[in-house]
């Protein structure tokens, strides 16, 4: 038995499979030239590009990479990539999109992301689009800079002269009910004892906080040395005192000694002098205290004064 | 309470087609939001920012209620020089506006604009007194505020404020209560229904009013409560006679008569309320109780009497009179007794130029004779009492003042005036957590644009409120299917630069 001899319009298979690579090869590099970012993506993967970082500290982790986070990576990021650019990163943003680099290292001028934040609004291709917030003047001036300083992910802001100022922005924290419980369960039950003998007095100082404040000016003469002492089981936790104008004397300046958290206390118009001054110089905490209309002397203040603390209203003392 | 079929009926009208659309609608709302809320990264961003529960008891509705975050000031005194004062006199240095002195405002100005009075070409007005620099920050001030100048290192001056209302009662509206229309709830409204009040024997927001010329032009709405419960609205006090009219009890009626009076009302309030579960009926019963105590604290809280001489003659107060200086020393005494928010109106800034006590070298040399020396005074008291720490003091009027010299009808004027000017005016702040010495923002040379770092009304807001721990985007009050909010719909922001 023979074999049929093979028509002779069929490829050897290692042609065949030589032409496939070709046709493959071929293919890829027309891609790869025509779409910059898909080279990018393809040299990287076979490991002969690397992908720059950007230092942390660098101009462009703290100036220009906030400012293409917050106008232009809702299009051009993770989730959606028109013009298939993406700014949401250093590497990202220098590989360019689908018409090439949009950042020319030096030279603002030719750089096409420079054009388009600068476009008057109104134009079709001005960046971001009409109904997103414009960069401010002072936003395209940051990035102005970084380009023509050689868009470089590691130039430190200092190296970059005549920036406008980086303004940074509030930030409001979470509020968290079932950390806050957490924080507050050690005191709670001292903080309702009291509030139910002192209405309203001892307060917390915020709904994410465990540190209280206890106001008894309200209270006036009403409120002696022995409600003071009632307040002690919460020592660790109160960071203001307003005592003005209450029946206080002397004889709390053991108590007050004893309130280690306190930041702030208020002695105006009370009974209160030299004896609870001293006392004071044991609370490592205090920052401010107010002392008018006490028998406090000047002599007595000095120490605390010298550690830091703001005393108010000695003018008048001796 | 025996039945009565007439409480039965009036129960059976006052629910109405509305409240069973309002329920209806509440439900179906409730179901939008839940789907709403289940996308994925819905609730990171302001629009969604959940609404901060403020829970006060209705029966104590003034209840102290800590702010969701640290604050930095625990009141706000502020200090409405109302018809607005000019800032080309007072804070806003503009040499080159003296030098084109009597020329022609440039078109560039005029075109497009709308002014209150000025019509046609008017004249740039120079500044009318000479500035100079003052204190350690050299901040630039005029010659007119002696006095506060020795405190310029304690103040923030703002010289890129914007409204976007040229009339004095919605400008003065949208400044105190964030809104140029009526309704809204004022500034102190918001702050008594966040924080409550400390003092339960003095309401937690007090105001009071004093002038040099001209009166109220928005009225009673802008220390009102708007959508807010009603116990929130400003109480209006006075420093001469009653500090509240009829808070003393009519002659012949002692405290306990007055007692067994307000037990009988609270009777009859507290069984309406059973009825018709009206939570106003409840804010009633807490505000005459409020009163009763406040016929004891209020009347020494007022009385300046009770002051040293030199503190009377340091602020310029003269017990028994109406005056700024007066108000001045009673906010300080309020302040100590742990009132939330103090508002003080100083009427007679409109220099206009049309009747004498309008001109700028007339009418604002007196208003700045009334207020300069109190205010002064105020600032250095706090700060002696350790209390400016923890309290925020601004001062400003509702906008700011033409560089061009009023010529209203087209005519020159017999004294010398500035037209309303929405663009740019000055005020400024001191206190708690606020950097002191400093300016923040700049207008052009003729001060007639904001140039650098604009700061909205609405951005003002929402530094006050951080200030006082809130987050300007979830203090909210559902109103008329909005979550109403002090700073309204429009990106406000907390002016950080000048933050401390």
């Amino acid at each position: 038995m023979s074999l049929e001899p093979r028509a002779s319009g069929y490829l050897s298979a290692p042609l065949y499979l030589a032409c496939v690579v070709l046709v493959t090869g071929a293919g890829l590099a027309t891609a790869m030239a025509l779409r910059p970012a898909f080279a990018h993506r393809v040299l990287e993967l076979v490991g002969l590009e690397a992908m720059p970082q950007a230092t942390p500290n660098s101009f462009y982790a703290t100036r220009v990479g906030p400012l293409f986070a917050q106008h232009c990576t809702s299009c051009h990021g993770e989730t959606r990539q028109k013009a298939e650019l993406r700014l949401d990163s250093y590497a990202f943003a220098l590989r360019g999109g689908r018409h090439g680099a949009v950042i020319v290292p030096g030279k603002p001028a030719a750089s096409e992301l420079m054009t388009r934040i600068t476009l008057p609004a109104g134009d079709d291709r001005a960046m971001p689009p009409e109904g997103k917030t414009p960069l401010s003047p002072d936003d395209v001036t940051v990035i102005r800079l970084w380009i023509a300083a050689g868009a470089s992910p590691t130039t430190p802001p200092s190296a970059i002269k005549g920036a406008p100022r980086l303004v940074a922005e509030v930030k409001f924290p979470e509020l968290d009910p079932a950390a806050t419980r957490r924080l507050r369960a050690p005191l709670a039950g001292d903080v309702e004892r009291l509030s139910a003998r002192y209405p309203g007095l001892v307060v917390y100082e915020a709904r994410n906080s465990a540190d209280l404040e206890l106001d008894a000016a309200s209270r006036g003469a009403a409120f002696t040395d022995a409600d003071l002492k009632a307040f002690l089981p919460l020592r660790s936790h109160i960071l203001r005192i307003d005592l003005s104008g209450t029946a206080i004397t002397d004889a709390s300046a053991e108590t007050l000694a004893q309130m280690t958290a306190l930041k702030t206390l208020r002695l105006a118009n009370t009974k209160t002098g030299d004896e609870t001054i001293a006392a004071l110089a044991r609370l490592k905490s205090l920052r401010s205290l107010t002392v008018t209309g006490t028998r406090a002397t000047k002599p007595a203040l000095a120490p605390l004064s010298k550690a830091g603390v703001a005393i108010h209203g000695d003018d008048n003392a001796d | 309470m025996p039945h009565s079929p007439f409480l039965d009926q009036c129960k059976l009208t006052a629910d109405t087609r509305r409240h069973f659309l309002g329920w209806g609608m509440g439900g179906l709302g409730a179901f939008f939001l839940n789907s709403a809320m289940a996308q994925p990264n819905g609730s990171k961003n302001a629009a969604t920012a959940a609404a901060l529960p403020i829970q006060h008891d209705p029966s104590a509705p003034l209840s102290p209620l800590p702010p969701p975050f640290t604050p930095k000031v625990r009141r706000v005194i502020y200090l409405h020089m109302g018809g607005s004062p000019s800032q080309l006199e007072l804070f806003d240095h503009k040499p080159e506006l003296t030098k084109f002195n009597g020329r022609d405002c440039p078109d560039m100005f005029l075109k497009g604009k709308r002014f209150a009075f000025i019509t046609g070409v008017p004249k740039l007005l120079g500044t009318m007194f000479p500035f100079h620099r003052a204190g350690e920050s050299g901040s630039w001030i005029s010659d007119r505020l002696p006095h506060l100048e020795k405190r310029i290192d304690d103040l923030c001056i703002i010289k890129s404020m914007r409204t976007d209302q040229f009339n004095h009662a919605p400008a003065q509206l949208l400044v105190q209560t964030g809104d140029p229309r009526l309704g809204h709830a004022s500034l102190g409204s918001w702050i008594t229904y966040g924080l409550g009040s400390e003092n339960q024997n003095l309401p937690g927001f007090i105001v009071m009013i004093s002038s040099s010329s001209t009166t109220a032009n928005a009225g009673k709405p802008l220390w009102g409560s708007g959508f807010l419960p009603s116990v929130y609205q400003g109480v209006q006090c006075r420093t001469a006679g009653e500090p509240v009219l009829y808070l003393d009890n009519p002659k012949g009626v002692s405290r306990a008569e007055r007692r067994q009076v307000l037990d009988a009302v609270d009777e009859i309030n507290r069984e309406t309320y059973a009825q018709f579960g009206n939570p106003e009926t409840v804010a009633r019963v807490a505000q005459y109780e409020m009163a009763y105590r406040m016929q004891l604290e209020a009347s020494d809280a007022m009385d300046i009497t009770r002051e040293p001489a030199p503190v009377l003659a340091r602020y310029g107060a003269e017990p028994g009179k109406t005056s700024f200086a007066n108000n001045c020393l009673v906010a300080r005494r309020l302040a100590e007794r742990g009132v939330r928010f103090i508002q003080l109106y100083h009427w007679g800034w409109d220099s206009h130029g049309t009747p004498v006590d309008q001109g700028l070298n007339v009418g604002l040399v007196d208003c700045c004779h009334a207020t300069d020396q109190p205010t002064a005074a105020l600032l250095a008291d706090l700060k002696e009492r350790g209390l400016l720490e923890d309290t925020l003091i601004v001062w400003g009027g509702e906008f700011g003042r033409t560089p061009m010299q009023e010529n209203r009808g087209g005519q020159e004027m017999k004294y010398i005036g500035r037209d309303h000017h929405p663009e740019a005016f000055s005020i400024w702040l001191a206190g708690g957590g606020i950097k002191s010495g400093i300016s923040h923002g700049a207008t052009d040379d003729l001060g007639y644009d904001v140039v650098r770092d604009p700061v909205e009304v609405r951005d003002l807001h929402a530094t006050m409120l951080y200030l006082l721990g809130f987050d300007y985007r979830t203090l909210s009050y559902p109103y008329q299917g909005l979550d109403q909010k002090l700073t309204g719909v429009k990106p406000a922001r907390v002016i950080s630069e000048i933050l401390a």
